[in-house]
């Protein structure tokens, strides 16, 4: 050990360094190097990470509870120590009174909800199904890959003004087919009014299915060839590798995989923002979407930071119990 | 033991089989295979071949949707740089994602160091905070974040917001995570028999990282890089309230293209499509470049959220 490394670690808390022989049971625990002198561990090495984590990810979370409480506008944004305390009167507000949006908590949660559960429900076999699809081995395959990848690479807000030109009423790819095939008569106004909603799912479903066909492929890759060999030998079919050789051991990877798109579609903040003008259609008004016009356009400080704990509250109940009940505790060693 | 998805296999070659043992691994009969490529092939190109094509159309081509072969004409990509401030949103863009991305990797080196090499309290308390600040939206940490450096500027009178530095370091923050899983993932990999000699031959931590982890750390640090670095490119929630006009990425510029434009009644959707089209070229070409590297990442990404 060092001089140089001895000075910059930091000072001790116990001055006493527990000797090498006092549990020397878990010396070579699972293998790994086990340093019992705590002066050799560089975990000062962990301050940054941990002050950037603190200061912009879990204070300003925690902070958005206060902020709730408050009587938080433009006026005493600056000065928002000394705002007004409003207890839980920006909660009552949120869900009783529509905002300056022209809905209420409730719709924008409703929409949030049904917005990211159909996202995933549907997207779920598309990326079980591409997964599979390119599993085996063929000419081209690589080129598959490629082009499966491409709605997950485009940038967010290039797939939302895509969408936008998509959906132009009339002139949009979308109402010439729908008018051409005599569905519509081509004047579907999907960019306000009732149809908004349907544009913005069916968007997202087109840009986010190949996150699970990722997380399949990564999980069907984990499938030892031999299990197929040996089913196959048994006597089982496509069909029955599949359903009892293959699907089980994909299953946890997938649910995994969906709770976090779930997770994912439910924060989506660029799609409904770019894609809509402002203010957006009552049906693209997710909660992202009510947080940021009600702090930003309508400087609603208080009302927003209200509709964002509730966002919070409806991600890490299920977030958290998922987290605790996964396999993923498993992997993290 | 259920599945895993790919925790380390940066780069991993698939051994190559023999065609006889290849029937038991077919997943799927070839007809309905071929029946999933085709249709799903065609739903993702025809908006990606839309975009590329109304690229090339007049906008007020575009607007109308008289949209023929005779119109198609480059004009678009030579007079969207006069129409939006679009490279300025580029240089702003490569300068914020490229700062935070490059912070964001130290950061997330130095964690990921002691993270899997040594043992100690609240180590894996530690990787599950990062997984779970993942999945925290950005839009609850954006209002408390905006109230306090207002409440910072206001009160030590400065200039905060609009300058690069909130949006770097949010950025950054938001990079660290990621980064931090897939090094951690990758360093597991790496033996620590060279670090071990090095810290016996009186190399201090640090320099142990300097001089053995990094160099062979190399490949992972540069997928941290693009993750972190597409953080920066596609965000559109915090560059819209950190940055003004003297510091906009290329995702606010568009996003202000497009609704001014709706506003003015002179919509310029040609003009947004080739725009659209030059801010994903950079990004589909680096993944497709690097395929075999990223989606290993993207599967560790994932796992991480």
């Amino acid at each position: 050990m060092s001089a140089a490394a001895e000075t910059r670690a930091p000072a001790p808390r116990t001055p006493a360094p527990a000797p090498p022989t006092r549990r020397p049971g878990r010396r070579y625990r699972a293998g790994r190097w086990v340093v019992r002198n705590w002066r050799d561990k560089p975990l000062w090495m962990l301050l940054p990470a941990t002050l950037a984590l603190l200061l912009f990810g879990i204070t300003p979370a925690l902070l958005t509870i206060w902020l709730s409480l408050l009587n938080l506008t433009v006026s005493t944004l600056r000065e928002w120590l000394e705002a007004p305390f409003y207890g839980v009167h920006n909660f009552i507000d949120a869900f009783t009174e529509p905002s300056s949006l022209g809905v209420t908590l409730g719709w924008s949660i409703f929409l949030s909800l049904s917005f990211s559960l159909l996202t995933t429900v549907i997207t779920t076999p598309i990326g079980i199904a591409a997964a599979l699809s390119v599993h085996n081995r063929f000419k081209a395959r690589g080129l598959v890959r490629a082009v499966y990848l491409v709605p997950y690479i485009i940038p967010g807000f290039v797939t939302a003004l895509t969408a936008r030109v998509v959906f132009l009423n009339g002139s949009g790819l979308v109402d010439k087919i729908l008018g051409g095939l005599g569905i519509t008569n081509g004047q579907t106004y999907w960019l306000i009014g009732p149809h908004a909603y349907w544009a913005m799912q069916l968007t997202e479903l087109w840009a986010s299915w190949p996150f699970i066909y990722l997380m399949a492929l990564a999980g069907l890759q984990a499938v030892p060839d031999e299990q197929l060999e040996a089913s196959a030998i048994d006597g089982a079919g496509k069909y029955g590798r599949l359903r009892y050789v293959v699907m089980p051991q994909l299953s946890g990877v997938i649910k995994l995989g969906m709770l976090l798109a779930t997770l994912y579609h439910f924060g989506n903040f660029t799609l409904a923002f770019v894609m809509f003008g402002s203010p957006p259609p009552a049906g693209a008004e997710v909660l992202p979407i009510a947080t940021y016009y009600n702090a930003f356009d309508f400087f609603n400080f208080g009302l927003a930071a209200a509709i964002a704990v509730i966002t919070m509250v409806i991600l890490i109940i299920p977030g958290y119990v998922y987290l605790r009940s996964t396999r993923l505790t498993g992997r993290v060693y | 033991m259920a599945a895993q998805p790919v925790t380390a296999g940066l780069g991993r070659a698939t051994p190559k089989r023999h065609p006889l043992r290849d029937e038991p691994k077919l997943l799927l009969p070839r007809w309905l295979r071929r029946l999933i490529i085709v249709v799903l092939l065609i739903v993702v190109m025809i908006p990606v071949g839309y975009m590329v094509l109304m690229s090339f159309t007049p906008n007020q081509d575009v607007a109308l949707g008289t949209i023929s072969v005779g119109v198609l004409g480059f004009q678009n990509y030579l007079d969207m740089w006069s129409a939006a401030p679009l490279a300025a949103g580029l240089l702003h863009t490569v300068i914020i994602a490229g700062s935070a991305a490059a912070a964001s990797v130290v950061v997330a080196l130095l964690a990921a160091y002691p993270l899997t090499r040594f043992e100690f309290k609240g180590r894996r308390s530690y990787l599950y905070t990062l997984v779970a600040l993942q999945t925290v939206p950005g839009t609850t940490s954006v209002l408390p974040l905006f109230a306090v450096l207002s409440w910072i500027q206001t009160t030590l009178s400065v200039t905060f917001i609009g300058t690069y530095w909130p949006i770097i370091l949010t950025y950054m923050t938001f990079g660290v995570p990621l980064s931090t899983w897939l090094l951690v993932a990758y360093l597991r990999t790496v033996p620590r028999q060279l670090e071990e000699a090095a810290l016996v031959d009186g190399c201090s931590p640090l320099g142990a990282l300097r001089r053995i982890v990094v160099p062979m750390a190399v490949p992972a640090m540069a997928v941290a890089f693009l993750f972190a670095f597409l953080v920066g490119w596609n965000d559109v929630l915090f560059a819209s309230v950190f940055t003004n006009q003297h510091t906009q990425t290329l995702a606010i510029a568009l996003e202000r293209f497009s609704s001014t434009n709706a506003i003015a009644g002179a919509p310029v959707y040609g003009e947004l499509m080739s725009a659209a089209v030059v801010s994903s070229v950079p990004v589909v070409v680096i993944y497709l470049v690097c395929q075999r590297y990223l989606v290993s990442g993207l599967a560790v990404g994932s796992l991480a959220g």
